[in-house]
């Protein structure tokens, strides 16, 4: 399951959110300051926004260029044994 | 309710779905069009990163011109225990060279020996077939092909949720409606032939989990006839881990053993033991549970150390960084002994074609998993029957544009379309579609119900599954994202309902569908398939005989164990 995104380091691509198949990222633009809500940064940033869809697929991880997403290999997501 | 908006495409053939049947099609359709051919390309997610071929090793039969046709079709028709059409499989093993070489003119690289010729290597359940990959497995495979079709000219839609299929007020499909993924924007996908490539559906389990197969229940709902839902069964996986790669592990020396250490599966497939296929693995684990042998685990000590890093970097990218994450302890559990459980449902239910890929339905083919070609696919044979028939649906819906007339939109149906595509949005409500697929995992999981059928049982099921139905009438989706889950879900359950249905209705046991109080297989009454077609007051299920042009449907019993013959996978 994916666990974070390094946003500091982060180019605001958008690569994370077009190649992950379960719609888990969501590239969403940032307040660009306090004083003035409704202004928003140029770059947009990755969000995990349905870390409970993600189906550890490894893609977001494997084509990020900066190598600043964790993907955990939590087996948790998956149906229970019977 | 959402006022009525959208955006219309134009097509001429419309493929929707993008793993190795849905692209083949597309670039089959593409190559026998004439030139300004217009040929689309949609799938839910991005083309060429998603779908089952994408997150595979690629693993796939090819049948070289020196190699034994017949017998290969052969043993494939008697690993189906019948449940194949001939003419459909030995087309597709037929043109598995050519395609080949395409993938090879695309840039793909398979390996070869010193001597120049293919490195291939056997599969579980099949002697005589030989399988190979290109290298860097399914990911390259399904993003060369879309470069392909890109330099083709085939227009590609990603993100593109289909959810109806169009007949236009008469009696042919016209093409198909959708919303985009992530906007939740409205389309109407206006085309004279349409190919349904969704896969089957495999109520979100396993390791590719995006496979939701919701094309084949849109295809039933435009006349369609859907078929192969009895052998649907339930195969196992371990908690623990993802692995792919459990054919040549097994060839390698890893062997199925119980809780008391005792291998088994010789004892219920005396012809195959271990390398017997994954439906007849799944059917004994079920009775070894049953006997209170379980935990039931794979042991991979006997791999020898040499081979154990081929296991962790394999071709698939994503295993490689799994293992590399998890550290040495998972490599020690994964070569000791792994707890395998129920995990993961196969259902076999695809649309009805003819060995061309045409369905019932005029303007309507199929091709991939989404097409009922066969019951059981082996491992290899899975992505080869899809790259088969998707090469047959692009030709045969090319040859069908010259017969159906220009498709006219009709306005009534495309609004009540767009109504019930939307109907379920509440941006208030709570997603709530996990809860009422888990319970039908739970239902459609179970080794009584999944793999050990009997009727009480598949009545009791049956029954739960109407009650998770009702109770899903009452839920909603607040955005986009739920849904697409909740229209997959909704699939999901008439799904079950059609694989408990044909379960019932077939009163023998054949392949994977084992009844225990019809517990022999019946070939003067059953070699059929079981069609399932909406009668009026649901579904009707009916019986057409399989013909069998080319061989009989059983094989002489051979010995002994295989293992031996094995060649190593050392780089292979």
């Amino acid at each position: 399951m994916i666990e974070s995104i390094e946003l500091a380091k982060c180019t605001g691509c958008g690569i994370c959110d077009v190649v992950c198949p379960a719609d888990v990222i969501h590239m969403e633009p940032l307040p660009a300051t306090e004083e003035l809500p409704g202004l928003y940064k140029v770059t947009s940033l990755p969000v995990i926004k349905f870390r409970e869809h993600c189906i550890t697929c490894f893609s977001c991880e494997i084509f990020c260029p900066e190598g600043i997403v964790d993907v955990h290999p939590s087996v948790k997501n998956r149906p229970r044994p019977w | 309710m959402a006022r009525f908006e959208g955006e219309l495409i134009d097509t001429d053939v419309l493929v929707i779905g993008a793993g190795a049947g849905g692209l083949l099609a597309a670039l089959s359709a593409k190559r026998h069009g004439p030139p300004g051919t217009r040929v689309t390309l949609v799938d839910s997610w991005l083309i060429g990163r998603t779908g089952h071929t994408a997150f595979s090793n690629a693993w796939t039969i090819v049948v070289l011109p020196d190699d034994d046709l017949d017998g290969i079709l052969h043993e494939i028709v008697a690993g189906n225990d019948g449940i194949a059409d001939q003419e459909l499989v030995r087309q597709s093993l037929m043109d598995s060279h050519a395609r080949l070489k395409d993938f090879e003119a695309m840039g793909m690289t398979f390996a070869r020996d010193e001597h120049g010729a293919y490195k291939r290597r056997p599969t579980r359940g099949l002697d005589l077939a030989r399988v190979m990959y290109p290298e860097g497995g399914g990911l390259e495979f399904a993003w060369k092909l879309r470069r392909a079709l890109e330099a083709e000219g085939v227009q590609l839609i990603d993100r593109m949720f289909v959810t109806g299929l169009m007949r236009g007020g008469s009696d042919r499909v016209v093409g198909a409606v959708g919303i985009n993924s992530r906007t939740g924007a409205f389309h109407v996908l206006r085309a004279r032939s349409t190919i349904v490539a969704t896969n089957a559906i495999t109520f979100r389990s396993g390791f590719v989990r995006d496979i939701t197969g919701t094309g084949t229940l849109l295809a039933y709902r435009a006349g369609a006839s859907l078929r192969n839902a009895e052998f649907s069964y339930v195969r196992p996986g371990t908690p623990k881990f993802y692995f792919e790669g459990i054919t040549f592990a097994i060839q390698e020396g890893a062997q199925w053993v119980n809780a008391k250490g005792e291998p088994f599966m010789q004892a219920y497939e005396p012809e195959w033991g271990d390398e017997a296929d994954v439906p007849r693995i799944a059917r004994a684990m079920a009775m070894e549970q049953r006997k209170g042998n379980a935990p039931l685990y794979l042991d991979m000590s006997a791999i020898p150390e040499h081979l154990r890093d081929y296991f962790i970097q394999s071709k698939v990218r994503w295993m490689d960084n799994f293992f590399r994450k998890l550290g040495d302890e998972a490599k020690t559990d994964m070569f000791g002994k792994t707890p395998y459980y129920a995990l993961n449902q196969m259902t076999k239910m695809g649309i009805r074609t003819g060995a061309d890929c045409r369905s019932d339905v005029p303007g309507l083919l199929s091709s991939g998993l989404a097409q009922a070609g066969c019951a059981n696919h082996f491992a290899g044979f899975h992505i080869g029957l899809c790259v088969g028939n998707g090469w047959i649906a692009g030709r045969s819906a090319i040859e069908d544009l010259d017969r159906l007339s220009q498709p006219r939109l009709d306005q009534g149906e495309v609004q009540a379309l767009f109504a019930e595509t939307m109907a379920p949005l509440q941006p208030s409500a709570a997603a709530e579609s996990d809860r009422i697929l888990r319970d039908l995992q739970a239902v459609m999981f179970a080794y009584d119900t999944g793999v050990l059928k009997r009727e009480d049982r598949l009545r009791q099921a049956y029954e739960r599954v109407t009650a998770l139905s009702d109770s899903f009438k009452t839920i909603a989706a607040p955005h986009t994202h739920e849904l697409v889950r909740m229209k997959e879900t909704e699939a999901m359950l008439l799904a079950a309902q059609f694989i408990l249905g044909a379960s019932l209705y077939r009163t023998e046991s054949r392949l994977s569908h084992f009844r225990e109080d019809h517990d022999a297989r019946d070939d003067d009454n059953w070699l059929v398939w079981v069609d399932i077609a909406e009668g009026g007051n649901g579904p009707a299920f009916t019986k057409t005989p399989i013909p069998t042009p080319y061989c009989s449907v059983t094989l002489p019993r051979r010995r002994p164990s295989r293992l031996a013959a094995r060649q190593s996978i050392g780089g292979v």
